[in-house]
């Protein structure tokens, strides 16, 4: 079984440290690169805003949410406007796999964290094949 | 010495269009070069997500909303939770409508001309900074009046 329905992934864009520019970042290849035509991103902050039209593209579609602390703001915030949530992926659960590893400032990644982005990136995409398998 | 006045800029940093991102690299560079000391950044998602933290200071200090388009969440969100802005800054005021509301951007994909928005983004941003910070400056300098009964007539 599989599903037409593009993925959500929504990405907490946490201005305060280099994690949410991560999250961000790995949100934004997933949907321009890897998966563009089984994935898509939204802004959090609209969603948020409870808006009809924000809401939208939004209900009754499975969401992948990629958060860069443990405040977990995007998986809260989605799961507050009732979004069906299949994943919550941590950006410090694979930074645990890179420990000692410098990717850069809330403002700009170095070529290593572009490397850990492209791998968190690629976790995304595949959760995002199987929630689509899966008819999700 | 009186504490430094801080002041706070919220981003809506959209992740679907490129307003978000000029916003939020606007907001960075108000942080890390143009007003270091008295910059201090709201975590949207975590204001939304109810960081009672960043709501407090939202409520207690000046802020400056930048949102990337006329949707204005940042301003929205910070009005619903802590209080008025002092401030808002339209990224799609300063670039236009069609860049703004353009594909999602990130910062790999930065040409000369988005590095010249966020500039053109950042001036205005201190521009609005500015004015707040020598408004707050003078109401803090400024002699209290002396009406002891507050009817204004000096008795």
């Amino acid at each position: 079984m599989s599903t037409n329905k593009k993925v959500n992934v929504l990405a907490c864009s946490g201005m305060g440290k280099v994690y949410g520019l991560m999250a961000r970042e790995a949100v934004l290849h997933t949907v321009n690169h890897l998966c563009p035509e089984q994935a898509k991103t939204l802004c959090l902050a609209y969603i948020v805003t409870g808006e009809e039209e924000a809401l939208a593209g939004f209900d009754h579609q499975p969401c992948i949410t990629v958060d860069g602390c443990p405040a977990m703001c995007s998986a809260k915030s989605v799961a507050a406007m009732g979004g069906d949530i299949q994943e919550e992926l941590k950006v410090l659960d694979i930074m645990k796999l890179h420990k000692g590893a410098k990717p850069g400032t809330a403002t700009e990644l170095t070529p290593e964290g572009w490397a850990i982005t492209e791998e968190i990136a690629a976790k995304i995409a595949d959760r995002v094949q199987e929630i689509q398998k899966e008819g999700k | 010495m009186a504490e430094e006045l801080k002041i706070g800029v919220v981003s809506c940093s959209g992740e679907d269009c490129a307003g978000g991102t000029i916003s939020r690299l606007a907001t960075r560079k108000m942080m890390d070069s143009i007003r270091p000391d008295n910059t201090v950044t709201i975590c949207l998602p975590l204001f939304l997500a109810g960081g009672q933290e960043e709501r407090a200071f939202a409520k207690e200090y000046p802020t400056i909303a930048v949102d990337g388009c006329k949707r204005a969440c940042a301003k929205q969100a910070t009005e619903k939770y802590s209080g008025k802005v002092n401030s808002v800054v339209f990224v799609s005021d300063l670039i236009g409508d069609e860049v703004a509301e353009g594909p999602a951007l990130s910062t790999r994909d930065l040409t000369a001309e988005h590095q010249a928005m966020v500039d053109k983004v950042a001036v205005e941003i201190t521009k609005q900074f500015d004015a707040i910070m020598n408004e707050k400056r003078k109401e803090a300098t400024a002699p209290k009046e002396d009406s002891s009964c507050g009817c204004g007539c000096n008795c």
